[in-house]
């Protein structure tokens, strides 16, 4: 194990940083039309409640990773299964996220340069970011991640004179269906996502602090998700914002005089570059793990050219990626941000039980 | 191509340099070929044009055998 050790504020900047991630481009739970914001309150109630189920897990199976656990839970054989196939997820997300950023850039800011070169620079830098260690990735979430909730406010308050705010009315005209949908698809993207800290939180120095750093981190990116949907909504209106692609974007593109669309860019590299890092580390330390590398960082870069080569080689084209996001990454993502976890949990509480219980005899 | 070829060719130089200086175990050997393998071939595919079906779609396509996607 490594003996590296991250605050409870690095925790939760890494944390915060993860659930900003991609989102800060797209809006999640938008299937819900002008109710989303309804979508954004269940599903982040939901997916703080997985991600408190995560911090239990975590604290049942002190100083051990997602591999210990698995390893210990289910059998070495079993355990070594499931651990390969969180290692493909980690890599599958990682990938995601390249090509959501890739697709912004190549849209946006850089539409003459080929994807594959502004996503492979950007995962040199990210590979030097995860061989420097999880302190390093720590230090660098304190410093970067304030910078999203800034740039957000900044973009917010440009816009206080471009508004409607009976946009969002009326309130639930398709009924309640749309917002359950949303509400799934807000809690797998990007709540759910943060299985992958299972194999940073034993490097967390005050365990204590564990359950209170992940409420709060899960209940701050909820709010900050529904006041930017409620400033997209006010300045775009339902119609606009149903037919844009990249939303935060366009809104800030709508301010009178001022040009602050790098600003979403730095955003979504902030965001997106947590996400990212943490997901190879995760895979990277959980691959070594699970064939008795001594240490991930020999692993790295071979991940990360997957990473980059799977980004490019997953979809066609943008319309391919969100079309599959939309319709697969909700169930494929169940079993291994619900149904394992919840399993873990369960032979978890179990064994604390019967330890119990032994100790009394 | 070339230029596939010739990124690959540093990063497996640079990556290969380390491993020998550092004498690491031969599963690392192991793993960082399977990877690097597998990126270079799809890699190479994908710049000669023949992208082969990506592993979301065979995700989608087994969800859609079970049921579960209509």
């Amino acid at each position: 194990m490594e003996k590296t050790r991250i605050s409870s504020i690095q925790l939760f900047m890494l944390l915060s940083g993860f659930l900003f991630g991609s989102t800060v481009i797209l809006t999640p739970a938008q299937g819900a039309g002008n109710d989303a914001w309804l979508a954004l309150l269940l599903g982040g109630a939901c997916g703080a409640l997985l991600m408190m189920v995560y911090a239990a897990i975590a604290l049942l199976n002190p100083s051990k990773t997602l591999v210990d656990i698995l390893r210990e839970r289910l059998g070495n054989v079993v355990g070594n299964i499931f651990a390969v196939l969180y290692v493909w997820y980690f890599i599958h997300l990682a990938s995601l996220v390249f090509r959501d950023l890739g697709e912004f850039i190549c849209t946006v800011t850089f539409p003459e340069t080929p994807m594959v070169v502004v996503i492979g620079l950007f995962a040199v830098v990210l590979v030097y970011a995860v061989n420097s260690g999880v302190e390093v990735m720590g230090r660098l979430g304190e410093l970067l991640i304030p910078v999203i909730p800034l740039v957000a406010l900044i973009i917010s308050l440009s816009l206080i004179e471009v508004h409607d705010f009976t946009a969002f009315l009326p309130i639930l005209e398709n009924g309640i269906q749309p917002v359950l949908k949303a509400t799934l698809s807000y809690i797998t993207f990007p709540f759910g996502e943060t299985v992958a800290f299972l194999m940073l939180f034993p490097h967390l120095n005050k365990k204590e602090n564990l359950k209170k750093v992940v409420f709060v981190s899960a209940i701050a990116t909820t709010l900050i998700g529904i006041v930017i949907f409620f400033r997209d909504i006010f300045v775009l209106g339902a119609e606009l914002m149903d037919r844009a692609t990249f939303i935060p974007h366009l809104t800030s593109l709508l301010i009178p005089g001022l040009n602050v669309e790098p600003l979403v860019d730095i955003n979504l590299l902030i965001g997106g570059g947590t996400k990212i890092s943490v997901c190879i580390y995760a895979a990277a330390r959980a691959l070594s793990q699970i064939a008795g590398i001594d240490d991930y960082r020999h692993l790295t870069v071979a991940i990360s050219t997957f990473c980059v080569v799977l980004s490019i080689w997953a979809f066609d084209n943008i319309i391919e990626l969100f079309s599959w996001t939309e319709k697969v990454w909700a169930l494929y993502s169940i079993p291994f941000q619900i149904a394992f976890p919840l399993l873990l949990l369960l032979l978890s509480l179990r064994k604390k039980q019967s330890t119990r219980m032994q100790i009394k005899r | 191509m070339i230029v596939v070829l010739a990124v690959f060719a540093v990063l497996i130089l640079y990556d290969s340099q380390k491993f020998i200086r550092k004498k690491v175990q031969a599963r690392v050997y192991a793993l960082y070929i399977f990877f690097m393998a597998a990126s270079l071939a799809v890699s190479l595919l994908l710049a000669a044009g023949r992208r082969p079906s990506s592993p979301s779609e065979w995700i989608e396509a087994i969800f859609r055998m079970i049921g579960v996607l209509k």
